[in-house]
């Protein structure tokens, strides 16, 4: 109502007639005397509580006719004029940033292989097959012929695609044994399967790490583990690459801190077992201890070592001989060491329910196909059955590393995980800061390291070896390792041809690193 | 009159921009439209005719609250789209029979829009989101006042139940409490939903299946013992009709050329692609896919990645970062979230399919800048979705490439169901309105559904996809596309494409056309609420009251018909549907037999809510 509108007496005549006519129309309502009088009296003698609910029907009045509030609203009044020239100018940066060198590099040398992925794969550029220590057939399933039979079974009942997401019937028997035989391999009592491994652990944290929680982070764990970090909105912490004093030190600020707050909010302790980026395994009896000490859940992400570390293959509670129902979620992937496709997480009933509804990733997406899902059931059967190929493995990646860890490398490069005997079937070649410091200036870029890696890489193809550098999305990585070589080991080849292929590198290391010049 | 002229210019913006007089008339007509129903819908007058800054509708007046809940029932207004009167047309787009080529991949090249294409866009330019009378028609008020009384009582009781039994059955509701010093996973709160509700109907979820997905499925029958908590299989199978799968052009085969060229490729490839793209997992075939899939949509390059969700997911952060801005659909695919999420960008949400909207908030967004510093944005990208999977709403990509055209942001459209399903030949929306793909500047899509294979693809100009192939998450860190189902996708593909010098592929599109358009129009005719525009194969059908999505889903099962039933959260709370995914695997005597059945159990839970035509 404008207040500037005066009241003249045909106003008031008006506003007399409507509210006499408003009170007659009430009192012909029956029983309506009833509900008047008690107005009436309620409000004699009791000034205070007209002011009160005044005062309220005033501050209903205001909220109503109130601006909605926005959060950090600072938006500029602009006539239609200004907005139209605004429209007009704004420029936008092109859609994506013109290659640098180094990017045209990177796309030129990703090998193109013609043909299947083997042990001895035909490349692209290469008149022989290569000697393929770049790809994860650690245990030579690529090549099963059994694996593959099993695939074609499936494919003629199941077809390739399942067509829908697990909730609307894209859930197959398949799919259900799968589960089973994961939980069984692991010793845990459920297991979920996602249709990709690198989806899945970026699922799993944030289906249970919502805001207000608090996540305990190894700071060298691999990217997929990050982005599920990312998108929970937690509270972060984290803590140096599998340091377990650190780790207690920032558990036990913590507890500190919180000890004044009342509500108790869901804590995790995430990490990898395996890790992806330095090859180095974590120490999960202590991590066990901590996480009890502390009343912590652990999430473990076991996508590297399920399949190759521990007696039976089943990662690190097997290595470590615990159970798996001590660790509350392991994650996993079978696309690696299982040459299969897809991911799980296992865990308790409770934890895969739960991830069934949650899980963006499961819940969201079309179900694995059922040739993938067979796969990788028949590999989980073969590596139970063949457990000796673990020991053969474990055997290549050490006589491997002990070949690199000789005297006349010592300067040249560093491996990731100096222990010799590690059972991790892959690691990291790094060149050693002592070699970039003898070679002259401190602002040796990443780029000229890559760079020198790469070198490496196409002598060592060109003497019939493919190996590869650890590809990374450098500017999206929290906390980038330093560029490297990754080698991953195969019972693919015979002990000689590895030892062979061992060589070939040891020596294109020493030719590259010699010429090389800032 | 005037309206319709102006609009048969839509198809012409591939082949020459409209005038800048009509490009400029066009837009501000629209806005009037908009602010018309804005007053009508909020009583309170909240509109500002002036400044066009969005002062949108406050929550609490009744008459923006009717409006939301309605506003879910707006996205079919388009139905039945207005024809044009046929002197309208002329000449040059006379029906001409054979102006194509069977070599399909070139559609976009061809001079003229075919009739269906210019009927598409014209339905395209008149459709209006706010129109309150259409509302009032389509949802009866009893229907709404039950609903939301039916889960007053739901909540009620859910409660009740939850108080009685921390008290009386303190060993059940252990998992709510804290234990032993560790927070419960989930907390009582945020589960209650999920125990309360969800819980009654879970038997209609996940529910496990045998063999192939294609027009008749084998469901392994399964009960409960404890009231859902657990399931038990009996052993049996149930053979329905599937209306479930996203099986659009019944390419989910056990047998026939795809299996076969699938069959050969594992004993060839063997099953994995044993490392990442970048680092050593990049096969031959791979790179065919590319190239052919790049040619089948109309852009330059394309690359593929193993899984549909992390399509969006792992490529959205690699285009977009801090200072970006992403403006999306307010129903986009939680896949498209999660994406945008992770990409650190500033993001902003226009209701679904509203051009008007859309067009209020951009001219707000590029006027303030970034919030705070009111630096300009970097880049702005609009990212929306071919076929809307719940709504069955086909995205309004004609008036969307006009608004590109005015505000310069970059367009990202999710063909996850559209591709292969929409257009004469498959080619998703673009095809659908006879738009050139050139005007898109990323064309997504998934190859889980019509092609009847898993993963995804991005589509773009060279420049765009070299970038991804360093950038995109899954090209450095996920697992390849394996071979066989890249094979799926290379045959799928081909026969689509004509490639095997058969008629098999155009049929196939062709008959899911047929049926998606018979199937939508019969369940009208029966007096249904059917969303979705036309030509869409995903039929949903509202059901409202929640009791009646298991009742449906039940029912349906009962008489043999595999259907999808969604309710909140997947909906807005009052419109739960059930969905109908129509493929070209279904005969008309599959169809018939379905919707006879459905007309049966529509009389028996009282779901034909509009008088039988």
């Amino acid at each position: 109502m404008d207040p500037s509108v005066h009241l003249d007496d045909e106003h008031a005549v008006f506003i007399n007639s409507t509210v006499n006519s408003v009170y007659e129309l009430i009192n012909a309502i029956p029983g309506s005397h009833l509900v008047l009088s008690y107005v009436k009296n309620a409000y004699q003698d009791d000034p205070f509580r007209i002011i009160l609910e005044l005062f309220l029907v005033f501050f209903a009045l205001k909220y109503m006719l109130s601006k909605k509030y926005k959060p950090q609203d600072n938006a500029v009044k602009l006539t239609e004029k200004e907005i139209d020239d605004l429209v007009e100018e704004w420029k936008p940066e092109p859609l994506v940033p013109p290659l640098s060198s180094f990017d045209k590099l990177n796309l030129e040398k990703a090998p193109l292989i013609i043909g299947a992925q083997s042990v001895k794969p035909k490349v692209a550029g290469h008149a022989k097959p290569l000697m393929n220590l770049a790809s994860t057939n650690y245990l030579e399933l690529q090549a099963s012929e059994r694996i593959r039979q099993k695939a074609i079974d499936t494919l003629k009942v199941y077809g390739v695609g399942s067509c829908g997401p697990p909730g609307f019937y894209g859930t197959i028997d398949v799919h259900m044994d799968l589960e089973r035989d994961i939980a069984q391999f692991l010793g845990t009592e459920e297991a979920i399967i996602y249709a990709q491994g690198f989806s899945t652990i970026s699922s799993v944290i944030p289906a249970f790490s919502k805001r207000g929680d608090l996540l305990v982070v190894d700071d060298g764990v691999s990217f997929s583990v990050q982005k599920g970090v990312q998108i929970s909105r937690s509270n972060v912490r984290y803590f140096k690459h599998n340091d377990m004093q650190d780790l207690e030190r920032v558990l036990d600020d913590i507890r500190v801190d919180d000890m004044h707050k009342r509500k108790l909010t869901r804590r995790f302790i995430v990490t990898e077992g395996l890790s992806a980026n330095f090859g180095d395994i974590a120490p999960l009896a202590k991590l066990i201890e901590l996480k009890r000490k502390f009343k912590y859940r652990l999430i473990l992400d076991e996508s590297q070592s399920i399949g190759v570390l521990g007696a039976r293959g089943a990662g690190l509670t097997d290595l470590f001989n615990i159970d798996a129902k001590e660790v509350d979620m392991i994650v996993g992937s079978m696309s690696n060491a299982l040459c299969a496709s897809g991911g799980f997480c296992a865990g308790n009933t409770q934890i895969v329910d739960h991830q069934r509804l949650s899980g963006s990733a499961y819940c969201f997406s079309a179900s694995i196909p059922a040739m993938l899902a067979v796969s990788a059931s028949e590999a989980l059967k073969y590596i139970q059955e063949k457990p000796q190929i673990l020991c053969d493995l474990a055997d290549r990646s050490r006589s491997f590393r002990q070949v690199l860890s000789h005297k006349s490398l010592e300067n040249l490069i560093e491996l990731s995980g100096s222990d010799v005997y590690s059972p991790s079937p892959f690691f990291h070649i790094r060149v050693n800061p002592a070699f970039l410091r003898s070679r002259g200036r401190d602002d040796i870029s990443r780029e000229d390291e890559e760079r020198l890696l790469q070198d490496v890489v196409d002598e060592c193809s060109a003497q019939g070896v493919l190996i590869t550098r650890a590809k990374y999305v450098y500017d999206q990585e929290r906390k980038c390792p330093r560029p490297s070589i990754k080698i991953y080991v195969t019972i693919g080849l015979t002990k000689k041809e590895n030892d062979k292929a061992a060589g070939v590198v040891k020596s294109a290391i020493v030719k590259v690193f010699g010429k090389w010049k800032k | 009159m005037a309206t319709t002229t102006n609009s048969l210019q839509v198809p012409g913006i591939e082949i020459q921009p409209p005038p800048i007089s009509s490009s400029h008339h066009h837009p501000q007509q629209k806005h009037q439209e908009k602010n018309d129903t804005t007053s009508t819908l909020s009583a309170t007058g909240s509109s500002t005719g002036t400044t066009r800054t969005t002062t949108r509708a406050r929550t609490f007046s009744l008459s923006s609250l009717v409006g939301k809940t309605r506003r879910a029932y707006s996205v079919s207004s388009a139905y039945p789209p207005k024809m044009i009167h046929p002197s309208l047309v002329p000449a040059s787009l006379k029906p001409q029979e054979n102006t194509l080529s069977v070599d399909n991949d070139v559609w976009f090249h061809a001079k003229h829009v075919t009739p269906a294409q210019r009927r598409n866009s014209v339905a395209a330019a008149h459709r209006k989101y706010e129109d309150f009378q259409q509302k009032m028609e389509e949802a009866p008020m009893f229907i709404l006042v039950s609903t939301y009384l039916n889960y007053f009582v739901l909540i009620l009781f859910g409660h009740l139940r939850d108080i009685l039994g921390k008290v009386f059955k303190r060993s059940e509701y252990a998992h709510l409490r804290t234990n032993q010093g560790y927070a419960p996973l989930v907390s009582d709160f945020d589960s209650f939903y999920t125990r309360r509700m969800y819980m009654r109907i879970r038997d209609c979820w996940n529910r496990p299946i045998t063999g192939v997905p294609t027009r008749i499925t084998a469901i392994l029958e399964r009960v409960s013992d404890d009231f859902n908590k657990t399931f038990r299989l009996t052993g049996r199978k149930i053979d329905a009709i599937n209306f479930a799968s996203y099986n659009y052009l019944g390419f989910a085969q056990a047998e026939g050329p795809c299996a076969d060229a699938v069959e050969e490729t594992v004993r060839d490839y063997g099953v994995s692609g044993g490392s990442t793209r970048a680092e050593c997992g990049s096969l031959d075939i791979h790179r065919e896919a590319e190239r052919k899939v790049a040619r089948f949509v109309g852009k330059e390059d394309a690359c593929i990645v193993s899984m549909g969700f992390a399509t969006n997911s792992t490529t959205i952060p690699a285009l977009v970062g801090k200072g970006c801005l992403i403006i999306s659909d307010e129903l986009n695919h939680s896949s498209i979230i999660f994406g945008a999420r992770l990409s650190g960008a500033s993001i902003r949400v226009f209701k679904h399919n509203n051009m008007g909207d859309l067009r209020n908030l951009l001219r707000e967004v590029i006027s303030q800048g970034q919030p705070r510093t009111h630096r300009p944005w970097k880049k702005i990208m609009i990212i929306v979705e071919g076929l809307y999977s719940m709504e069955g709403s086909v995205v309004n990509l004609p008036e969307l490439i006009k608004l590109k055209r005015e505000f310069k942001f970059y367009l990202y459209v999710d063909e996850a169901h559209s591709i292969g399903a929409l257009g004469e030949h498959g080619g998703g929306v673009c095809d659908f309105y006879g738009i050139n793909p050139k005007h898109v500047d990323i064309l997504m899509g998934t190859f889980t559904k019509s092609f009847g294979a898993a993963g995804g693809y991005i589509a773009g100009d060279k420049v765009v996809i070299d970038h991804l192939r360093l950038k995109n998450h899954s090209f450095c860190y996920a697992e390849t596309m394996t071979p066989p189902v890249t094979q799926q996708v290379l045959a799928s593909l081909g026969i689509m494409r004509g490639e095997d010098g058969t008629e098999n592929g155009r049929n196939r599109i062709r008959q899911l056309a047929d049926n998606a358009h018979y199937f939508a129009a019969r369940l009208r005719e029966m007096g249904f609420i059917v969303y979705g525009d036309e030509g869409s194969p995903v039929v949903p059908l509202l059901l409202f009251n929640p009791a009646k999505i298991s009742a449906f889903s039940r029912e349906m099962l009962k008489r043999g018909v595999a259907i999808c039933v969604v309710g909140y959260p997947a909906t807005p709370i009052i419109s739960s549907r059930a969905r109908f995914c129509v493929s070209a695997a279904h005969t008309r005597e599959d169809l018939d037999h379905a919707l006879k059945l459905i007309s049966e159990v529509g009389d028996l839970l009282m779901l034909k809510f509009k008088k039988a035509q």
